[in-house]
């Protein structure tokens, strides 16, 4: 549950992580007991089926502190936490009370928890992982360091900046904060034994706090039930090997128009219809590609980027005006989006990687992991499209979930198939 | 179409040629004589079980394009693309499944070889290599699709023509640049480099680059071959042939050898046996898929599988024969630039006891798989050639 208004006080922001020190330390305490509550709780939960009341409220109300402290450490949340994890933060959780659980769900629960785990690391990162950033960094490399820490640690990062030129958090970085530690919650209380339900990587459900503006990139999913070909599950990547490299040809050129396109957008305040619509389908054809890399969609995508012939498809608005300004300087401010969009490629692993084993087992894609690869694959091209493509002034939405999309209608070429749905329920 | 044929004859005729003379008639040996007992047993268990292993796959591949021609077009229902990008799909995916149908004997014939001491690969780098090896065969089907597709849907009737045309182009253009792509080192051995620039001079030969590629940490096979064309010739040595076991002096046949396939212009003329092959190749696969609707249409891509692997299957004793050809043409070149027959007969001897040839394999093996001549072939002709020199 989000309840927040995005306003922040730039004094806390500024001394944000040393305001958290006492927290810091009194978390390492109340890990060690909720550690210790949990070996005790596996073995109630063995014997009884179910986590007992007393230990599945101290349980809940761990699960509950630590989100509020990443909350309040990744800019989420604005107010001071309290150090109980008493419900009533802005940034908050809703936990049932202990109910029936699988025996043997809580038999190989560690294992079972593995994948979630994983896409919890490439959310919110582990303190090893934390470590070996520094290391690359010490080294002179610069590489995708907030991946190895966890998307929500950059987001926070370049948060702090913004909060203390605007005094507002951004909402798009708020959101994916929210979802970021939504998954980690979920997966803190299946780990603990607080329920047997999984936990779910969808970045739609539920909606938005508060609605999002449309975007003139916007992608469309078209439902197909998470059906997959087992076969071209297995090949997957050497499949998808001929797109690859056609869409490196393809960047090639992209590039190349990309910076006249840029040129004359800086002169003409607008982008050339001609220029705008390679480049439009230039972003399309690689969404098709990634799409179908990552199992977010079935079928072999086509090679031209065609709209409406894929079930992951990406919607672009005509040339509109743009800001001369925002052009000019376009990729520096693009710059931080980049980075985001780098850090949540390591969550499209993850992901992909997770989506091949089980569309492999049961010749279906997860909606959750299907949604997130979706969600990543929309930021990386409303990213590329602000940044290096500069078809649109808007800048990208890092939120995971927009609001439902409303298509102006289109002419579509006789037998495409209709689009789907919009990215998320309104 | 008698024109054609005629034409083709007379090419292939121009091809035959050799340097090997046509009376040449090699004695009849017995392999005992230059193997012990010991060794020829070693060696026919072990081809036995390669024999075996290569009928199973040849059959299973059979089966498994038959079926994926009666019903790989259901696998269009997986592509959102247009024709051609579902020409490719449906490519890629008789190619995955016959990887998969062939990857037991993969790993039966690598266990095999690692019991004998024949290779040092991993099975994983069988399974997840091949794996993501079929990623780059992809690309290359993926182009033969696009251009046979293509042809195809401009030329209905006659893209064979074009299309053979092109395909023998990149096989040119591949047979050139193969050596630049290699990352072998350059030979050092003064003793061979002295000895190669002396058989330059012999074979009229420009000066050759000589290289050695590392595949010690795969194999223990030895093995040399000749590349390239033109001014790419280049002679690319493994290294597992220069790790103590041969001599120089064998060492030397072994350069003279791969001298002799480039003083025989054996690439180029590879290159035109594969366009002497490939037009007719193309024009049976256009008339064997015209009753799918041509190769313009994607449900025709299976079957045009199953026609291209037949014909190469059909065709492998014409591929072994004119690979055997060349292989004995190059021997006696070499016996001709070296004059040591002695060398070239421990040459051969070590080959069958290295890799466990079989010296004298039954007939069907030889004409179906040999592209060498047998161990004991090579042995007759070096005695051939020491009865012509009266030694």
């Amino acid at each position: 549950m989000v309840a927040d208004d995005r306003r922040r006080s730039r004094l806390t922001v500024a001394f944000r992580l040393l305001l958290a020190i006492p927290h810091l330390v009194w978390v390492v305490f109340w890990t060690l007991g909720a550690l210790l509550g949990a070996v005790v709780g596996w073995f109630a939960a063995l014997a009884t089926g179910r986590l007992p009341q007393g230990l599945h409220r101290f349980l809940a109300a761990y699960v509950r502190y630590v989100t509020h402290l990443h909350a309040y450490l990744y800019l989420a949340a604005n107010p001071y936490p309290g150090f109980a994890g008493d419900p009533g933060y802005p940034v908050d959780l809703e936990i049932d009370g202990p109910e029936r659980q699988s025996r043997w769900k809580t038999v190989f629960r560690l294992v079972l928890a593995l994948p979630a785990l994983l896409v919890m690391s490439a959310l919110l990162g582990w303190p090893s992982a934390g470590g070996g950033s520094q290391q690359q960094q010490q080294d002179g490399e610069w590489t995708a360091g907030g991946t190895a820490a966890g998307v929500a640690v950059l987001v926070a990062f370049l948060a702090w900046f913004a909060i203390l030129a605007r005094g507002r958090m951004p909402q798009g970085f708020r959101d994916l904060v929210a979802y970021a530690l939504r998954y980690g919650a979920q997966t803190s209380a299946y780990v603990l034994l607080l329920t047997d339900r999984y936990p779910s990587t969808d970045p739609f459900e539920p909606p938005p706090p508060e609605p999002t503006p449309s975007r003139p990139i916007r992608i469309v999913i078209e439902e197909d039930e998470g059906r997959r070909s087992r076969l071209t599950v297995l090949f997957r990547l050497p499949l998808a090997f001929p797109h690859l490299v056609w869409l490196a040809l393809w960047t090639v050129l992209a590039v190349v128009v990309a910076v006249l396109n840029w040129l004359a957008t800086l002169v003409a305040g607008r982008s050339p219809r001609t220029f705008h619509r390679f480049l439009a389908r230039y972003l399309r054809y690689g969404v098709h590609v990634y799409a179908f890399l990552t199992l977010a969609a079935n079928p072999y995508p086509g090679f031209t980027g065609d709209p409406f012939r894929y079930p992951v498809d990406l919607e672009v608005d005509g040339p509109a005006r743009q800001n001369r300004w925002i052009t000019g300087f376009r990729w520096i401010l693009d710059l931080p989006a980049w980075l985001v969009s780098l850090s949540l490629t390591g969550l499209l692993v993850v992901v992909a990687i997770l989506g091949w084993f089980a569309s492999l087992v049961t010749g279906r894609m997860p909606v959750g992991l299907r949604n997130a690869a979706a969600f990543v694959i929309r930021y990386w091209a409303q990213t590329s499209g602000y940044g290096l493509l500069v078809l649109t002034d808007r800048y990208p939405y890092s939120g995971p979930s927009e609001r439902r999309v409303e298509p102006e209608p289109v002419e579509r070429p006789p037998g495409a198939p209709e689009p789907g749905a919009g990215l998320a329920p309104a | 179409m008698l024109a054609a044929a005629a034409a083709w004859v007379v090419l292939a005729l121009l091809l035959w040629r050799s340097r090997v003379p046509s009376d040449l008639t090699l004695p009849a040996l017995d392999e005992r004589d230059f193997f012990t007992a010991a060794q020829l047993r070693e060696a026919h268990a072990y081809e036995r079980v390669v024999r075996l292993l290569l009928l199973g796959s040849l059959l299973t591949t059979l089966i498994v394009l038959v079926l994926y021609a009666r019903h790989g077009a259901r696998f269009l229902r997986e592509s959102a693309a247009g024709p051609i990008g579902s020409g490719m799909l449906l490519a890629m995916l008789g190619l995955a499944l016959v990887w998969l149908s062939l990857l037991p004997f993969g790993l039966l014939e690598l266990w095999w070889q690692r019991r004998h001491g024949l290779s040092e690969a991993a099975y994983s780098d069988l399974v997840v290599g091949g794996w993501l090896a079929l990623g780059g065969e992809f690309v290359g089907l993926s182009l033969a699709i696009l251009i046979v597709m293509g042809f195809a849907r401009l030329l209905p009737r006659f893209w064979w023509i074009p299309g053979a045309a092109v395909f023998v182009g990149i096989y040119a253009l591949g047979a050139f640049v193969y050596p630049y792509l290699g990352a072998g080192e350059r030979l050092e051995d003064p003793t061979l480099l002295a000895a190669a620039d002396r058989l330059e001079r012999e074979d009229r030969l420009p000066d050759i680059r000589i290289d050695v590629a590392t595949v010690s940490t795969e194999t223990t096979a030895p093995n040399a071959e000749a590349a390239g064309m033109g001014p790419s010739r280049r002679i690319i040595l493994w290294d597992t042939i220069l790790d103590g076991r041969f001599d120089d002096d064998q060492v030397i046949v072994v350069l003279a050898h791969e001298l002799g396939h480039h003083a025989s212009e054996h690439i180029p003329k590879g290159v035109a046996w594969y366009a002497l092959f490939a037009f007719p190749g193309a024009w049976l696969i256009a008339r064997a898929t015209r009753r799918r609707g041509g190769m313009r249409q994607p449900a025709a891509v299976p079957l045009a599988l199953l026609v291209f692997v037949g014909l190469q299957m059909v065709a492998l004793p014409a591929f072994a024969a004119i690979g055997r050809h060349m292989e004995a043409e190059a021997d006696w070149v070499a016996l001709e630039t070296t004059g040591d027959p002695d060398a070239a007969r421990e040459l051969f001897e070590g080959f069958s006891t290295s890799l466990l040839a079989d010296p004298d394999p039954p007939a069907w093996t030889k004409a179906f798989t040999e592209t060498h001549p047998t161990i004991l072939e090579r042995i007759a002709m070096v005695e051939a050639w020491e009865a012509r020199r009266g030694r």
